[in-house]
């Protein structure tokens, strides 16, 4: 028995070798970088600070201008700016949609046609890469290219198809889906959004963010497939999210229904309906992202971009801070938040409700 | 900088060396009937590449085995490049060892501080050994994509001299990483790898899969992870390595070069981005050559121009003093002209316009030990002056061979015709004549120049003589005093220039047209040219000698250092009681064509 499966192994791992083609070990893969480099952007943003890359990478994915990269902190600003392949820059590019679930995010171009892109849909319907397939990665890493000039382009091999597994106080990710992981370091500052191909430059997936255990101070190299799918448990139902989906929507009318607000953190009894920005950095200040409506913290008056201070008397430093002591509230606990809006200080008096569920946002 | 951190990192990869053997006896033999033949032959050809370059690859040790690097053996006399940091602490002398297992002593040679390149030179076992050398290729034809091999020595782990050999992709290339402070490791125009390199490895070779030498490896991004691979590390071009070579070989402390003015895009969202020239020194060449602010940089050196990174990029891969073609935009005029670069690693001129002194960085200064210590000489501005005393002597040697004018230091008398341009075939007569002082030491030249009429006198030595004075006849810039300055490098040598006399590098030169039309681009008159430079009371003069066969195509005279020289080509070599003389010398000064003197008739009176 074991002696059967090993000669098929091996008579497929022949065959696999047989039907890579023509592209061979010592091949040069100029054309195909130069190919894949016209439908790569860079991106500059937000940054600059505490180990924060202020760049990124994205790739284009419509004609035109609607552009995919990781939802990072590059993305919370202004005047984030786009340099095309050929040079052009975009400046004050704004920001379409986010799903943090996935941990994407597309922004669009204005005034651009006729733009060479990655069919996503198209791409996402191809099998999955295999454990052991040569990849190639591009992205801006290190900032190391602007304008006209080409991404770094990186080899190596997938080492496996797995979870990533996003623990508090290990890898704090919030995609927490299949990955591909990868044997070369692609994930350096700012490659997030890159892209990974197969040898040919077919688009395989989306490189992730920097990922670094706290443990073993090590860091991981991975990328999200195209085929990527999320399933939530919300609390009375479980809701699924592709990335296909994510972008086919997206692009078809500039609109998208984040689920991450739905999600309530692990560990909360309760609910007041606020949903705090990423959590970034090492202290990221507690601000209000979204306020859920007909929740009793939209009742009460939080507003988005509320910075939380104090919560029943005691300093709420950081968002893991308000996660922590959020989880200590059974529902029926009632609440005296001070939140700093502007250069006031307001309190508001929240109660906590059982998670119902109902709390989904208006279409 | 890759730096090794001996003791922690040996250890940790003597365990990594073990889980690796491990695991391959852990994995099932794959018979090779199993893998594609073409696979194989990738392989074998893999295999074969590293075979024929490994000999060439340099272990360097630092100072008591402390730190080291690579390096890499460029000829068959055991010069070898390495980075200046690599070499920075070990001082003048190091110990080398070859992957044959052979512990070798060497020097250094030259160093380029802003470019992180140094040129050492192993000393053979027995005199005139051959050493094995790697070959240069055109690192301009390297493309994102493309294979590449890393040799060298990373974490030192190699104690057999071994190089280690990885193997992986250019990730880019023409990158721009900005100096690692004090305006030194400037990685300009550089090649990005992802194939592993690590501490140890700086200095080390990057070839190509024709085995041809392409970089020098020296750096890499690491942000927030620790100084190992990263996946992204940086090579020095060999192409910017060749421009400054032939100043390394001459043991010169190499400086790289500037503009002279800012520069910024203009346009920046629009298709067609700007380079405008910002502001301008009104010391440097540019300004003289007629450059001013909100000009139009539109290429330089042959290369199109549009961003900042790419300008800093295209000027970063030349020495100081060069003299390169500069395409500019004013108004609706679109130009071309030769601009001399100024220098980069010093500001050559202080707040007050006077020269600032050179900012040197701090370098053990221990006298050196061992038999490497012979070949070295200190002396500001140089790495090893022992080397510019070679490189200099085997130049004045080749020259030697067009004629040895060293008994015809009598009275010169040389006539023949001038086209100027108020009239062509003018008459032109010049004598020059040394006279003995009556202490019979201190002596008096004298030069007499007739043209077309015009008569003129010139004593060269005499004190306290104006700029002016010097620079007769008037539009020339000093023809009288350049052509005392050739009978003296002909007739006296060295002697003839007490102040400096000096090996300058490899430097491109211009020579015009023989037929006076000016060319369709200033780059198809670029002849390459080893450069004497030499000092005689103030007056610099640059002597430019084709690396073919070393003729002497002409010369530049500075009557000041902050002014445009006179500038000599020589043309139409004849021999005259043997010695080749030139027949035909065209003189420039600033942007404009002085005249063409034809001479036919010269009497070199002997020494008397």
């Amino acid at each position: 028995m074991f002696r059967i499966r090993s000669i098929v192994c091996s008579l497929t791992a022949a065959a696999g070798l047989l039907l890579a083609g023509s592209v061979f070990a010592q091949d040069r893969f100029g054309n195909v970088s130069d190919q894949v480099n016209k439908k790569m952007v860079k991106l500059f943003g937000a940054g600059g600070f505490k180990g924060l890359a202020a760049y990124g990478t994205g790739m284009i994915v419509s004609p035109d201008g609607y552009v995919l990269t990781v939802a990072s902190h590059i993305l919370d600003t202004t005047d984030l700016r786009v340099h095309l392949s050929d040079g052009r820059r975009f400046d004050n590019v704004k920001v379409v949609a986010i799903e943090p679930v996935l941990d994407v995010a597309l922004i669009k171009l204005d005034g651009v046609k006729d733009l060479p892109y990655f069919d996503i849909s198209a791409s996402a319907s191809k099998p999955l890469a295999q454990t052991g397939d040569w990849i190639l990665a591009f992205s801006n890493q290190f900032q190391i290219a602007t304008r006209d000039e080409p991404m770094s382009v990186m080899r190596g091999t997938i080492q496996s198809f797995t979870k990533l597994q996003g623990r508090r106080g290990v890898f704090e990710a919030s995609y927490n889906g299949d990955v591909y992981v990868i044997d070369a370091i692609t994930n350096n500052p700012g490659a997030g959004g890159g892209a990974l191909t197969n040898r040919k430059g077919e688009l395989l997936g989306i490189i992730g963010k920097e990922l670094r255990n706290t443990q073993s101070d090590t860091w991981i190299n991975y990328a999200m497939p195209l085929q990527a799918k999320i399933e939530v448990q919300l609390e009375n139902e479980k809701k699924s999210v592709s990335l296909v989906e994510f972008v086919e929507k997206t692009l078809k009318d500039g609109k998208w229904q984040r689920l991450d607000v739905l999600v309530i953190k692990g560990g909360q009894k309760g609910e007041t309906g606020i949903r705090l920005v990423q959590d970034v950095v090492e202290r990221t200040p507690p601000y209000v992202d979204v306020v859920l409506p007909n929740s009793t913290a939209a009742k009460a008056g939080v507003k988005p971009d509320d910075l939380i201070v104090y919560i029943n008397g005691e300093q709420v430093p950081s968002v893991k801070f308000y996660n922590e002591i959020m989880g200590k509230f059974s529902p029926g606990s009632k609440l005296v938040v001070e939140v700093r809006r502007g250069d006031k200080l307001k309190t508001v008096e929240l109660e906590v409700v059982p998670p119902t569920g109902k709390l989904v946002p208006k279409k | 900088m890759i730096r090794p951190r001996c003791h922690t990192l040996r250890t940790s990869a003597v365990l990594l060396a073990a889980s690796l053997l491990s695991a391959a006896f852990a994995a099932a033999p794959l018979s090779a009937q199993d893998v594609d033949p073409r696979i194989l032959e990738a392989e074998q050809k893999r295999i074969a590449v590293v075979e024929k370059v490994r000999p060439a690859v340099v272990a360097i040790f630092g100072k008591g085995g402390n730190g080291g690097g690579s390096g890499v053996l460029i000829d068959k006399e055991g010069f070898a490049l390495t980075n200046f940091h690599v070499v920075q602490g070990s001082g003048p002398v190091m110990k080398c060892g070859l992957p044959d297992g052979v512990l070798y002593d060497a020097v250094l040679v030259g160093l380029d501080k802003v470019g992180d390149v140094a040129l050492i030179k192993l000393l053979p076992k027995k005199e005139g050994q051959p050493f094995p050398f790697a070959v240069m290729g055109d690192s301009d034809q390297c493309k994102a994509g493309d294979w590449s091999l890393a040799m060298g020595n990373p974490f030192l782990l190699a104690t057999d001299f071994t190089p280690t050999v990885t193997y992986g992709l250019i990730s880019g290339v023409h990158r721009y990483q900005y100096p690692e402070g004090k305006g030194l490791l400037e990685y300009t125009d550089c090649i990005q790898i992802d194939t592993s390199i690590n501490p140890g490895n700086s200095g080390g070779p990057l070839f190509n899969m024709n085995a041809e030498l392409v970089g020098i490896n020296g750096r890499g991004s690491f942000d927030k992870r620790s100084r190992i691979n990263s996946g992204v590390g940086y090579a020095i071009s060999i192409n910017q390595i060749k421009n400054f070579l032939g100043h390394l070989y001459a043991g010169i402390d190499t400086d790289h070069a500037t503009l002279g003015g800012e520069v910024r895009t203009e346009d920046e969202d629009g298709l067609a981005a700007r380079l405008v020239l910002r502001s301008i020194l009104d010391q440097c060449d540019a300004r003289r050559r007629g450059l001013e602010p909100s000009d139009e940089l539109i290429e330089f050196a042959g290369r199109p121009l549009t961003t900042t990174n790419q300008w800093k990029n295209i000027v970063g891969i030349f020495p100081k003093g060069w003299r390169l073609p500069l395409t500019y935009r004013k108004g609706n005029d679109k130009k071309e002209t030769l601009v001399r670069l100024m220098g980069y690693m010093a500001k050559e001129i202080d707040d007050q316009g006077k020269p600032a002194k050179p900012n040197q960085p701090n370098q053990p200064m221990q006298p050196p030990t061992g038999p490497a210590a012979k070949l070295y000489e200190p002396k500001p501005g140089y790495s090893n002056f022992y080397f510019n005393k070679v490189s200099r002597d085997r130049l004045l040697a080749n020259f030697k061979k067009h004629g040895d004018f060293a008994s015809v230091g009598g009275e010169w008398a040389i006539e023949g015709g001038a086209d100027l341009p108020r009239k062509k075939g003018a008459p032109v007569s010049v004598r020059i004549a040394d006279e003995k002082a009556p202490d019979g030491k201190q002596g008096k030249t004298t030069i007499k120049l007739d043209l077309d009429g015009l008569k003129y006198d010139l004593e060269p030595l005499k004190q306290g003589q104006d700029a002016r004075t010097l620079r007769q006849p008037n539009g020339s810039g000093g023809l009288m005093l350049a052509l005392h300055h050739y009978r003296q490098l002909l007739t006296r040598g060295e002697k003839g220039f007490v102040e400096q006399f000096v090996h300058g590098g490899h430097e491109p030169f211009y020579p015009p047209r023989a037929d006076g039309k000016e060319p369709k681009n200033l780059k198809d008159l670029r002849v390459d040219c080893e450069v004497l430079l030499t000092e005689e009371a103030d007056v610099v003069t640059k002597w430019y000698f084709s690396l073919k066969d070393h003729t002497l195509l002409g010369f530049e005279v500075w009557v000041e250092q902050q002014e445009d020289p006179c500038e000599v080509f020589l043309y139409d070599y004849k021999p005259v009681d043997g010695r080749n003389l030139p027949q035909r010398m065209e003189i420039r000064f600033g942007n404009e064509r002085f005249g063409t003197l034809h001479l036919n008739n010269y009497k070199l009176a002997k020494s008397s």
